[in-house]
């Protein structure tokens, strides 16, 4: 047996390999970005023979991940759980259909939100497309899940959803394993054209199918004794008994054994749909009212229907949004406790230290571009060019245009685009001539941008649309793109010319530069907006290609510049303010602007930013 | 055993999760039973970033406020931001240079719950050893003087000197004994 620490999403990387997995897809979003390359990174270690890809898109992965299960083959598929809407059109008639090797589905949730658009929890989207779902509350519980997902899936034919909130993901746990073993079992196609290609009429067959195995699978999850259970002792009745599953249990575990309060019965559900209504009755009967903790939703709180007995988020006893971090949970207990004149926890924390914090004016600290950043010499040139333009830009590092007034809107992946669009027709309409400048990234535009860009130019909106093409996707740990050719697992592939996509799509106008060229920038954009006011123009498109400099680091900057601030410099702060590098700070000591070495990546992009030109070059 | 809880902070790029990473391999090799939590994503471009660290009996990874026993901060107003995790009679160690840490409004507090602070020049070691970027591996050094079981000065060592990537070993070392050293004098007052 061989010990390591393993992140969460290793842990579930490592139940996959145990449990024979034979074709994994995923596409990268935090928190669920780890999975793969910590299946390829065993699969490596181990020598065994799994498939895997990063897809372009979540809906791409699963569909794959599908006809893997559908050759008999044992697939998993990852993502984020906003990246599960992508794939939720899959996802709703796979589970009509059905599966024939293992599917597992396994999308990450992120209370918080500490990475994401929304806080949506993943277990009412299981419900929504009845498919069974599994919460497990620690890494190690995760990897053994998953190995229970897959037999379940196999058995029922059915995909199943693994969903580990963040704190799972990047948990780090201590784990045991052994020797990984290659699944050798051969694909086969099994023709069936009424399951596998069913129209509206074998549908209506499938979902009664699907309800038969729901039903069943209910009844299994009542004796899943190692997920499944509580601590009542027979015969006894409480005052209030706690229903929780998935990270809030965990929690909830460790209070109640810390304050010695395990006199508190619980009820631990890691099987919220099916809902085990035969497992939670006894429970609900021995206890005059029962208090639901669990992420991030009202799940298991709707599907115990006594509305009299259950307290939660519907009765105000849990907070609606955010975290159930220990403090909560812990304010929570000691609340209902009190309430209810039961004895309450011992207090932990000292009620004034959150003033205290609060009183000492710390810095917000609000997450920037890296020096260096391509990006922000592109939304430097950008907001410089077109100030009164509306800037609709995308989901990646470059959101943080945000801080350099050149992002507007975030809506999802692709809406840069589709915004875009919308947009100009909303103010075409009234006769109004609104310039737009969209900003998406590469990845992103290979994930969402196509289909928008498609009827952009179909529908003729007329913009500008700078894809930032750093070489890599940054934000979730530079996952290669297609562009690039590089696959999941470092062999080559074919690379996919972002160029060639554009035109493609329709688009007459490309240009492809550096933006570490402001001047350059500036120019091209200046064609790009006569472009859009032609009588036969329309959308225009800049390809923004620098690479990133944590992915490739001094390779990004070959020819680095000694930067210093002279005293021509007004400390009038633009730079600070507009170009916001971290490497430029005002020096209090020095009582001035000044050029921190250390973070300066010598990128020379803000040599040409000072309106006083005190930004040089060092002799 | 009772249950230890560690919180690490800092800002994005210092180098948070190596030391989670170096702390939970030390707590491994003893087998104790160890669980965490990191911070990943759009946090690490810069902002507030917090590792949590538990050793024993427990299944959640976050420790509660008020009851972390250490925490090691990589920036001063970091470690402000993060004292309600400070548990009374904890060690709060500080990569700092200032004469004027712990700040008067926070004395008061530190004293109240009897917190042991310790102002560690971690960057200022890591900069005259000529690795400015290792602030982390000096504020290991310099609180491995204090460590115990499982995170004594010879254990940690151990851990940098199997996961230092090769071209970094030695000077990750260099950086972690000198700051050791100034823990032992720290010590030693």
């Amino acid at each position: 047996m061989k010990q390591e620490v393993f992140l969460g999403n290793g842990a579930i990387a490592l139940g996959l390999l145990e449990a024979g997995c034979q074709v994994v897809t995923s596409y990268p979003g935090t928190p669920s970005s780890e999975i793969l390359p910590e299946v390829i990174r065993l699969v490596k270690s181990e020598n065994l023979n799994t498939y895997v890809e990063w897809s372009t898109n979540e809906k791409v992965a699963l569909d794959n991940a599908f006809a893997a299960s559908v050759a008999g083959k044992r697939a998993a598929c990852c993502m984020k759980q906003v990246g599960l809407n992508v794939a939720a059109d899959s996802l709703m008639s796979a589970a009509y259909i059905g599966t024939k090797g293992a599917l597992v589905i396994i999308s990450c949730d992120d209370p918080g939100p500490h990475s994401s658009q929304t806080e949506q929890d993943t277990r009412f989207m299981a419900r929504l497309a009845k498919v069974p779902v599994l919460d497990p509350s620690t890494p190690e519980e995760a990897r053994r899940m998953v190995g229970f997902a897959m037999d379940l899936s196999e058995e029922f034919r059915i995909p199943v959803i693994l969903r580990p909130a963040i704190r799972v993901c990047h948990a780090r746990q201590g784990l045991l394993y052994g020797n990984l073993e290659r699944n050798e079992k051969k694909g086969a196609f099994e023709k069936d054209p009424m399951r596998w290609a069913a129209t509206p009429r074998f549908r209506l067959i499938l979902h009664g199918e699907l309800n038969r195995k729901l039903r069943e699978i209910a009844k299994r999850f009542e004796s899943l004794s190692e997920y499944n259970y509580h601590t009542l002792e027979p015969g006894k009745r409480y005052a209030l008994g706690i229903v929780a599953g998935g990270v809030p249990y965990a929690v909830v575990r460790d209070i109640l054994k810390e304050q010695n309060r395990e006199d508190i019965p619980v009820l631990k559900i890691a099987t919220p749909f099916p809902f085990p209504e035969g497992l939670a009755l006894p429970f609900m009967e021995a206890c005059d009212r029962v208090l639901v903790i669990e992420e991030t939703d009202t799940l298991m709180e709707y599907l115990l229907r006594d509305r009299e007995k259950v307290l939660g988020r519907l009765s105000g006893h849990v907070p609606q949004e955010g975290e159930l971090v220990p403090q909560v949970i812990d304010g929570v207990l000691s609340r209902t406790l009190k309430e209810l004149n039961l004895e309450p926890l011992k207090a932990g924390e000292d009620p004034d230290v959150m003033d205290l914090v609060n009183s000492l004016n710390l810095p917000v600290r609000r997450p920037t571009l890296c020096p260096g950043c391509p990006h922000r010499a592109a939304f430097f040139a950008i907001r410089k060019s077109k100030p009164k333009a509306i800037f609709t830009s995308d989901i990646g590092c470059y959101t943080l245009g945000l801080n350099l007034g050149a992002v507007d809107t975030c809506l999802d992946m692709g809406a840069a685009i589709t915004m875009a669009s919308g947009f100009y027709h909303a103010f075409s309409q009234d006769g109004v001539d609104q310039p737009i400048v969209a900003t998406i990234g590469d990845s992103t535009f290979f994930h969402s941008g196509t289909a928008g860009l498609v009827n952009a130019v179909y529908n003729g909106a007329r913009f500008i649309l700078v894809i930032l093409d750093n070489l890599t996707t940054a934000m979730t740990g530079m996952q290669p793109t297609p562009a690039l050719g590089i696959r999941a697992d470092g062999s080559q592939g074919k690379a996919v010319s972002l160029e060639r996509i554009v035109a493609g799509c329709g688009v007459d106008f490309i240009e492809v530069l550096d933006p570490y060229d402001l001047k350059k920038m500036d120019e091209v954009l200046k064609n790009a907006s006569e472009y859009v006011h032609e009588p036969e123009g329309g959308i225009a498109v800049v390809i923004a290609r620098h690479p990133c400099l944590i992915a490739y680091k001094q390779d990004a900057v070959p020819d680095r510049k000694k930067v210093v601030i002279t005293d021509e410099c007004a400390e009038c702060n633009f730079c600070i303010e507009r170009f916001e590098c971290p490497a430029i700070y005002h020096d209090q000591e020095l009582g001035r602007t000044n050029i921190n070495n250390q973070l300066c990546t010598g990128c020379g992009v803000c040599l040409s930013i000072c309106p006083k030109g005190a930004i040089v070059e060092a002799a | 055993m009772t249950t230890i809880n560690m919180v690490l902070c800092g800002l994005g790029g210092q180098g948070i999760l190596f030391m989670t990473k170096v702390l939970s391999q030390a707590a491994l090799r003893k087998n104790y039973p160890v669980i965490g939590a990191e911070t990943h994503g759009m946090a690490q471009r810069g902002g507030s970033v917090v590792s949590h660290l538990r050793l024993g009996d427990v299944q959640g990874s976050l420790v509660q406020t008020g009851a972390a026993q250490v925490v090691l901060a990589l920036e001063e107003n970091e470690s402000y931001r993060n004292l309600p995790f400070v548990a009374q009679g904890g060690d709060l160690f500080v990569n700092t240079s200032s004469p004027h840490f712990p700040r008067e409004e926070a004395k008061a507090f530190l004293l109240r719950h009897k917190i042991h602070w310790h102002g560690v020049p971690a960057s200022a070691i890591a900069l005259s050893m000529g690795a400015p970027l290792s602030s982390n591996l000096a504020l290991l050094g310099f609180f491995s003087a204090f460590g115990e079981d499982p995170f004594s000065h010879d254990d940690l060592r151990a851990v940098i000197l199997e996961t230092s990537p090769d071209r970094f070993r030695e000077k990750n070392l260099t950086v972690f004994d000198a700051a050791f050293e100034k823990g032992m004098e720290e010590q030693r007052n």
